[in-house]
């Protein structure tokens, strides 16, 4: 046979083409169960954290999300804590390389925040990256929003009650690309439409 | 090429130093840079290259005989595209954490020269088993040159290795060593060391 002719070649890369794409397939079929189960897990281990509930140990994680009642279309997640209800909803806004993503969480009153968890970001690590830092999500817990705008700078002073954050020295976009995302979704959260929504999830999710 | 030592200890000695994929042969430089600020994303992602490597040159060996000339390369290709899936998908379901640090730079593992090279260098012409050798060992030698960079990158611009504290907190981390330049100017050391330390030996540089 001539491994040459063109027919030989068409038949030998259709056939190795055909295997290695069987294998995949197979594989991927394996494990699609596990890797769902991981997305769904992150995504609720960040709703909890933006809340402020520990969520060091992974196993308590699900048992924890289902005190949680849910509007995943909207992206409004509610909880009754052991002494107040905090509401919580999904973001996305422009970073400075690529989209961030996470969410904030605030007290019921939507004057307070509780929280923030980012899910994504494709901030520069070491810089922008820093986001993720404890002392930097930290520094959202408790920030009066009674103003509907915070403040991400490190020219001012931090001061929660003013609504004033501390910004990443040396990440000044990145600083200012949370800023302006999460006065848009501030805006998003203290209107009267989406109070409306989250009353009617706790609600719902009481009577449940 | 066509006249190199096939012993097993040739090739790892070959490999590991003197034809060293990254300071000798100057291949696979992207992703020397890309994922070399902290040591853990560079261990799993070199890890993945050196499996990537190994298993596509002994599969490109087990092929070669079936292999029409004109489509080789395509078919190379298909080859270590099927073990980067591999890879990126068992991290996804085993180490999620890692696996969303290391983002696109998995999937980039095909692009990497030093597994086609060694596929079209090495396994084209040689048995399945040293094939295998070889890719892994040629993995090896890349894999020590990153963890090098990564070592010095990961203490100086944050302070930690493998995520542990190491300096005290007083310690001013080095902005510059956390973002891709860096690697530039270590890689460039690392070059610079490895070939001087060569010439001392008298080896062709």
């Amino acid at each position: 046979m001539n491994k040459q002719s063109t027919l030989y070649t068409i038949v030998f890369i259709f056939i190795v083409s055909f295997s290695f794409v069987f294998l995949l397939s197979m594989t991927n079929q394996v494990t699609i169960e596990r890797v769902e189960l991981n997305q769904i897990i992150a995504r609720q281990r960040a709703v909890l954290a933006s809340m402020g509930v520990d969520v060091s140990d992974p196993g308590r994680i699900q048992e924890e999300f289902d005190r949680v009642f849910a509007d995943e279309d909207a992206g409004l997640f509610a909880r009754r804590g052991d002494d107040r209800v905090i509401f919580a909803m999904e973001f996305v806004g422009a970073g400075l390389w690529g989209p961030i993503a996470g969410f904030i969480a605030v007290a019921d009153d939507f004057d307070t925040m509780v929280g923030i968890e980012f899910v994504e970001d494709n901030e520069t690590p070491g810089l922008g990256g820093r986001i993720n830092e404890p002392w930097f999500k930290e520094q959202f817990q408790g920030v009066n929003i009674s103003g509907g705008r915070i403040r991400v700078s490190v020219m001012e002073p931090a001061d929660a009650s003013a609504g004033r954050v501390d910004g990443v020295t040396g990440a000044t976009r990145t600083s200012d690309a949370i800023e302006s995302i999460v006065n848009a979704k501030l805006a998003v959260i203290r209107s009267d439409e989406t109070r409306e929504q989250f009353r009617n999830l706790l609600e719902s999710g009481g009577d449940a | 090429m066509s006249d190199v030592d096939t012993r097993p200890g040739a090739i790892l000695k070959n490999n590991l130093w003197t034809n060293n994929p990254i300071f000798m042969q100057v291949l696979g430089i992207c992703s020397a840079l890309a994922v070399t600020n902290l040591l853990t994303n560079t261990a799993i992602m070199t890890i993945g290259v050196t499996l990537v490597t190994g298993f596509s040159s002994m599969t490109v060996s087990l092929l070669k005989g079936f292999m029409p000339r004109k489509v080789r390369m395509m078919v190379q290709t298909l080859i270590i595209a099927f073990y980067v899936i591999i890879v990126d998908i068992v991290l996804k379901a085993y180490l999620p954490e890692i696996s969303r640090n290391l983002g696109p730079y998995v999937g980039l593992i095909i692009t990497n020269c030093i597994i086609m090279g060694r596929a079209e260098a090495f396994a084209q012409s040689n048995g399945p088993v040293i094939s295998f050798w070889d890719g892994v060992t040629s993995g090896l030698g890349y894999m020590g040159v990153l963890m090098l960079i990564a070592f010095v990158r990961e203490l100086l611009g944050f302070g930690t290795l493998f995520g542990f504290q190491i300096l005290p907190e007083s310690f001013i981390p080095w902005t510059i060593m956390v973002v891709p330049p860096s690697a530039f100017f270590l890689l460039g050391f690392v070059i610079w060391a490895g070939k001087s330390a060569m010439n001392r030996q008298g080896a062709p540089a």
